[in-house]
């Protein structure tokens, strides 16, 4: 049984925020929705100081409390892990956000555009108005996940089926696949590296492993 | 996809080239001709080190090709008066109107001389960038070959707040225009304040974390944790501008704490000067007859010239030999029986005293520190073990030293730099394997042949092209007015070395040129392109009160500017993801690019240009032919002024100089030179082919990314430890400048030591406030700056989604200060401070962060915009303002560095 997952390798990050920037162009995500982003986290006194870029986003949890506490059935998990968003169904009351310990979704109630109130040539080629006042997140780049799988491309190995933002890394800190198979990319660093997740102790099954240490 | 369905999707091959960390390629997702999303060149994967990918500010550049505040057509000026509180009145015209305007200025100057009164050209052109705009200018290189003399030392930064000593020292002592570690096998590198994973590009910033999980150790010795301090396996937080102090200490440890066995012997014998003898005057010691430098050979235990065979030359001791001492303008000093000592021998005793215990309450950094990071740095060198690269055995060395900008440039530089060279020589981990590595050449030539610059000179160095000091040939006639000839012997005299001189000194002079120069004029007509220096130069006020007075500005516009806003003519050319253009790319170039490919890359246009934008190749072509210089510009672009010289043995697609071609005529010419050029003639496909694969590459040999085995072949050695050469050029140059009534540049004749000793570098910036009457206890912080990746480099600064993503990243938006700095004075984290110096204020909000020293200040990139559209809203705080042009900060290579002393004081609160 194929289970996407992501993983996120914490030695090569840089918070660069290309992959931030990488996944709102192939999404067309609105001024201020960053479904992919990178935290600049600091611990510490000084000069005792650690300073570290952590990537998130949706962790396409494998018990999601945005799916649980959704009134429309409109957030669903596929069997392939991906938890989707269908937007006709979502009313957009805002109760995922809050059910999210990821900060992970988004919801803007009128369209916004990078200069104002006009979309640019590009933003208007992007631009969905059945995202406006509905829940928005990170989708692992589904629909190349699906078309590429389709032709036979791999997700995470072939570049037109993977997610954005795992192409674009400049560090090679991203990486995506199929975790259930022992073979995978993901697999084996996850299989070969100290990791850990974020918030499990809440009993969410995130899907993006940490590489640390 | 996300997107609607398009009619057509293409996906068009292109290259990045914004910042000198580049070029990378990519390409544009284009649907029903309108570009959407960037993405990597994935084909380019197997041959680009940066696995075809391009950083954050690529993806920037659709909505830099949308953005609604574009110049879209060609402007003129209706105010006449200029001033940042004037309104330009500009007013759209026709390119035909454009051209006349333009055109009549140029013939005019033709007309009447092209040299001022004063000697100087009369037309200036200032491109900012590091070199990149040349990579977006098409051919108007060739149409400023076709000009003639043009001014292009007015800097917006270059060649003073950049890599500057490190450019020019690197390249005498190692063909080092910039300096990178061998990062894929380095395995410990200390880094003084060098923020590669900002500023290291998509190159250095995959070298390093690949190298990060191989287990690459790096030190990062910088005044604040930097996102390359955070990336590091150490951060020691020194204090600005005591770098020095500490690579002194480290080569103390390196010389006087281990056993001479420890170091590499061998290398410094036979690849160094180390061995020659220095006489009581401070000169070697010649060989009567050859004037030779003389070494002591053990085994003949007698002095010998440096390069006689089988000779095994002692590297400590004080001889006795029958030699000549040349001092200054060939003047012998002294002959007979004179006494030497060995110029390893002297360096012994320079470091003598440079302690750890000393160098610790100069830099802040424990002793303890400083003396096991220069053992560790000595326990990695792996002294002894070699490697084969490509066949061929060389010395492995894993270990380097970088700098950063304020500590490679501005005073203390040379230091800086000459300590860290010095350094990696003691362990033969100079242009090695694992070792420190020059990436470049700009100021040598050929500038494609780093390798092949390497020949031989005197005294068994290598050349340099020193501006001439003796009398004969030494001018007070400067060609330009930044003056680089007359006083920096280092800036050699080819096309980058106006940009490598004194570009602040330019802006200064225009108000009072000091005695001896001709005095410095306003240029008759200026260039502007890709460059701001009413934001990116220092004293920003003075610098927009200055460009106010230039009589006539041609600005190539991307959007409004503070600069450009004084300019009478707008220009607008076909911006990044428009224009047509061919450049080189592969080798080993600056920052960390370093290829095992060479080739071409073509940068094409994935969208029709919007509005009236025109490419700058045909702007050029049609400059030329206004002002009669179409022939004169073909043949330029003939010889390769647009990259690749045209004609070659065996091929040949040279222009028609009579004829005004179009771009696409021109640049499929130089493709086909290019193919030609990288196949030995087997191949000349044009513009059609490279439209279609976007670049074409060979192999490169990773041999040539290490200049030793050159050094070796030619039995030359590095110019270390003693600089002779640099301290008789500066006992001339102070000649001829004194002979003209020139004492102004004194302070900076007494930086060409031999041995640079540590001078109180942190002092002279902070004097700065007593010079002003003031008290420097006033003002008790130090003020830097960092790069921004998001941002670097100027352009971004108006674009939309670098500025949301930049905010991701802590500094963004206010100034950086220290937590419990902040407590004590008060200040909340979104306080409204002000920063100040002697008479000069800037504001923005506190930021608070444990990762800075208390006493140092941080503000991010260069900001402060009042023009640029959605830049001049974001009230972000800028340095520059506050830093002055100031001779007295000014080195001897004619740079300076980002620090300034400052106040802090809060002055609001959040809201």
């Amino acid at each position: 049984m194929t289970r996407w997952a992501m993983v996120v390798d914490l030695r090569r990050c840089v918070g660069c925020q290309t992959c931030t920037a990488a996944c709102k162009q192939a999404n067309a995500t609105p001024p201020g929705v960053q479904w992919r982003r990178v935290l600049d986290m600091e611990v510490g006194e000084y000069p005792e100081v650690q300073r570290t870029f952590v990537p998130v986003g949706c962790m396409h949890c494998d018990d999601p409390p945005c799916m649980h506490v959704c009134p429309s059935t409109a957030t669903r998990k596929r069997e392939d892990g991906i938890v989707t968003i269908d937007y006709d169904l979502c009313i957009g009351c805002g109760y995922c956000m809050v059910a999210c310990p990821y900060q992970a979704r988004f919801k803007t109630d009128r369209a916004s555009f990078a200069y104002g109130d006009r979309p640019t040539d590009a933003e208007d080629k992007g631009f969905d108005g059945g995202r406006l006042a509905v829940a928005t997140k990170c989708t692992f780049c589904v629909d190349r996940v699906d078309a590429g799988t389709a032709q036979g491309l791999t997700p995470g190995i072939d570049p037109e089926a993977t997610p954005a933002c795992v192409n674009s890394c400049i560090a090679g800190a991203l990486h995506f696949g199929d975790i259930d198979n022992p073979a995978s990319n993901v697999s084996h660093l996850v299989a070969g590296n100290t990791h850990f997740r974020m918030h499990e102790e809440l009993g969410t099954g995130p899907r993006m492993y940490y590489l640390w240490g | 996809m996300t997107r609607r369905e398009p009619t057509t999707r293409r996906r068009v091959a292109t290259y990045c080239y914004q910042c000198v960390a580049g070029p990378d390629l990519l390409t544009v997702q284009v649907d029903d001709g309108v570009a959407v999303a960037i993405e990597p060149n994935f084909c380019a994967a197997g041959i680009h080190p940066g696995a075809g990918k391009v950083c954050v500010k690529a993806y920037g550049l659709v909505q830099k090709t949308y953005n609604p505040h574009r110049v879209l057509s060609p402007m003129k000026r209706t105010n006449p008066l200029k001033g940042r509180d004037q309104d330009p009145g500009f007013v759209p015209i026709s390119w035909d109107e454009a051209f006349d305007l333009v055109a009549e200025k140029l013939n005019a100057i033709r007309k009447s001389g092209l040299l001022d009164a004063s000697g100087y050209p009369k037309v200036a052109a200032s491109f900012g960038g590091g070199g990149t705009p040349q990579s977006y200018m098409g051919t108007f290189p060739a149409y400023l070959a076709a000009w003639g003399p043009v001014d292009m030392g007015f800097g917006s930064g270059q060649g003073v707040k950049c890599y500057h000593s490190e450019h020019l020292y690197g390249e005498l002592w190692h063909r080092a225009f910039t300096v990178s570690p061998d990062t894929p096998s380095c395995r410990y590198l200390l880094s003084f304040g060098t923020n590669t994973e900002a500023s290291g590009g998509v190159v250095g910033v995959r070298r390093h974390a690949d190298a990060r999980v191989r287990g690459l150790r790096r030190v990062q010795i910088e005044p604040h944790l930097s996102v390359t301090g955070a990336c590091s396996a150490e951060w020691l937080p020194i204090r600005p501008k005591t770098d020095a102090a500490f690579l002194y200490a480290l080569i103390h440890v390196l010389l006087h704490e281990n056993a001479r066995s420890a170091l590499d012997l061998p290398f410094l014998k036979a690849r160094t000067a180390s061995p020659y003898l220095v006489g009581r005057h401070g000169y070697y010691l010649r060989d009567p007859a050859s004037r030779r430098p003389l070494v002591w050979d053990v085994k003949r235990q007698s002095a010998v010239p440096h390069d006689t065979p089988d000779a095994d030359p002692a590297l400590e001791g004080e001889f006795l030999a029958d030699a000549i001492e040349i001092g200054p303008d060939g003047e012998a000093l002294e002959r007979g029986s004179l006494t030497g000592t060995t110029a390893f021998g002297k360096l012994l005793e320079h470091m003598r005293r440079c302690t750890p215990e000393w160098a610790a309450p100069i830099c802040d950094v424990p002793a303890a520190t400083i003396r096991r990071v220069a053992n560790e740095f000595l326990a990695q060198a792996c002294v002894g073990e070699t490697v084969e690269i490509e066949g061929e055995t060389l010395p492995f060395r894993p270990v380097a030293i970088t700098l950063g900008k304020t500590v490679n440039n501005g005073w203390g530089g040379y230091e800086c730099c000459w300590a860290r060279t010095v350094a990696v020589a003691l362990v033969g981990g100079l242009e090695v394997p694992g070792g420190t590595l020059g990436t470049t050449v700009r100021l040598n030539r050929p500038m494609s042949d780093r390798t092949g610059s390497v020949k031989p000179g005197a005294d068994g160095f290598m050349t340099y092209p020193f501006n001439p000091t003796d009398k004969e040939h030494w001018s007070a006639r400067p060609n330009i007015r930044n003056a680089y000839r007359t006083l920096v012997p280092l800036a050699a005299n080819g096309p980058w070395s106006q940009a490598l001189g004194p570009t602040h000194l330019a802006w200064m002079f225009l108000d009072g040129t000091p005695k001896g120069l001709p005095g410095v004029t306003f240029p008759e007509l200026w260039f502007l392109y890709r460059s701001n220096p009413a934001i990116s130069f220092w004293d920003t006020a003075a610098i927009t009160d200055k460009i106010s007075r230039f009589p006539f500005i041609v600005a190539f516009a991307y959007t409004r500017d503070e600069s450009n806003h004084m300019a009478d003519i707008l220009l607008p050319e076909c911006t990044d993801l428009e224009g047509l253009q061919l450049i080189r790319i592969g080798g080993t170039k600056y920052v960390e690019q370093f290829w095992d490919q060479e080739g071409f890359a073509l940068r094409q246009p994935a969208v029709d240009a919007r509005g009236s934008a025109r490419d700058f190749t045909d702007i050029a072509t049609e400059l030329a032919r206004r002002t009669g210089l179409l022939e004169p510009y073909n043949a330029a672009i003939n010889k390769g002024a647009a990259g690749a010289p045209l004609k070659a043995d065996g091929y040949d697609f040279s222009l028609d100089v009579t004829k005004a071609h179009g771009r696409e005529g021109i640049w499929d010419a130089v493709c086909r030179a290019a193919s030609a050029e990288l196949t030995d003639g087997a191949a000349s496909d044009g513009l059609d082919w490279y439209k279609a694969h976007g670049f074409r590459t060979r192999r490169f040999s990773t041999l040539d990314w290490y200049l030793y085995p050159a050094l070796v072949r030619q039995g030359l050695r590095f110019e270390l430890p003693y600089q002779e050469r640099l301290f008789r050029i500066g006992q001339e140059l102070g000649r001829r400048l004194h002979d003209q009534g020139m004492t102004w540049w004194d302070e900076q004749l007494a930086e060409y030591q031999a041995l640079p000793p540590w001078r109180d570098f942190p002092a002279l910036w902070e004097k700065a406030a007593a010079d002003a009457g003031l008290n420097s206890a006033d003002f008790p912080f130090w003020l830097v700056t960092a790069r921004s990746m998001q941002y670097a480099w100027g352009a971004n600064a108006g674009i939309q989604i670098m500025h949301e993503v930049a905010e991701n990243v802590a500094g963004h938006g206010g100034v950086i200060v220290n937590a419990a700095t902040a407590a004590r004075l008060g200040i909340a984290d979104g306080d409204l401070v002000e920063i100040s110096t002697p008479g000069r204020a800037t504001r923005g909000r506190a930021v608070l962060r444990q990762g800075i020293r208390p006493d140092t200040l941080l503000m991010i990139g260069q900001f402060e915009h009042w023009a640029t559209p959605y830049a001049k809203n974001f009230n972000v705080p800028s340095m520059n303002g506050l830093v002055p042009m100031s001779l007295d900060l000014t080195d001897a290579t004619g740079s300076g560095a980002d620090l300034v002393r400052v106040s802090l004081a809060r002055v609001g609160g959040r809201e």
